[in-house]
């Protein structure tokens, strides 16, 4: 979660983000849908993983994309 | 499209554009208008705006690419020569990178010289599929 956290804040340029497993793009203004493909390419560059676009719809929230890269990088 | 895949189209910056940039966005610089100051400031006559390149990216982008339904997310550009007045300019795009789960698609990219393939600019861009 620190790391997805550093990769918010460097993104989205707001060093006050402070995920929790449950934050979504409505607690956080700067999350919007050009930066939401930022932050995920971000991601995926950053853990050199790649999602399908049916698993990035189907996270309801931050805890469960990290859910998502853990489970990625346990099958790298 | 995959990584890998490259593109290319050719480009020459005439009076014509440079006038057609100048009448849009006022820059008169000298460095891009006087020869006496260019050669002065140790160029081989005036330079031709950077920013013209720019232009240029935005049309292969939009009319070069084998998409149409496209936008751009993201570019930079880093200039390495001067391009001068008449020069004849290789655009290069290649594929680096495809998000399918954003439908993004990232390429680095090089302005070259076609005379003797010296790099002027070069940089990367991100588009999305819309």
């Amino acid at each position: 979660m620190s790391m997805v956290n550093e990769i918010f804040i460097d993104v989205l340029e707001n060093d006050a983000i402070a995920l929790t497993y449950n934050s979504t793009a409505s607690d956080i203004p700067e999350w919007d849908s050009l930066n939401h493909i930022a932050l995920v390419v971000a991601i995926e560059k950053k853990f050199n993983i790649r999602f399908t676009a049916k698993e990035i719809q189907e996270f309801k929230n931050v805890g469960e994309m990290c859910d998502g890269i853990v489970l990625k990088l346990s099958k790298a | 499209m995959k990584p890998g895949d490259s593109f290319e189209n050719e480009f020459v910056i005439t009076q014509e554009v440079q006038n057609g940039f100048i009448s849009l966005f006022r820059d008169e610089n000298p460095l891009h208008m006087d020869h006496r100051f260019a050669r002065e400031k140790g160029f081989e006559g005036v330079v031709m705006h950077g920013n013209i390149l720019g232009g240029f990216l935005s049309y292969f982008i939009g009319e070069c690419l084998p998409v149409k339904n496209i936008i751009i997310h993201s570019q930079e550009i880093k200039y390495v020569k001067p391009v001068y007045l008449d020069e004849v300019l290789l655009l290069k795009a290649e594929i680096k990178n495809i998000y399918e789960s954003v439908n993004a698609i990232e390429f680095n990219f090089a302005f070259q010289k076609k005379i003797n393939a010296i790099v002027v600019a070069k940089g990367k861009f991100q588009i999305g599929i819309i």
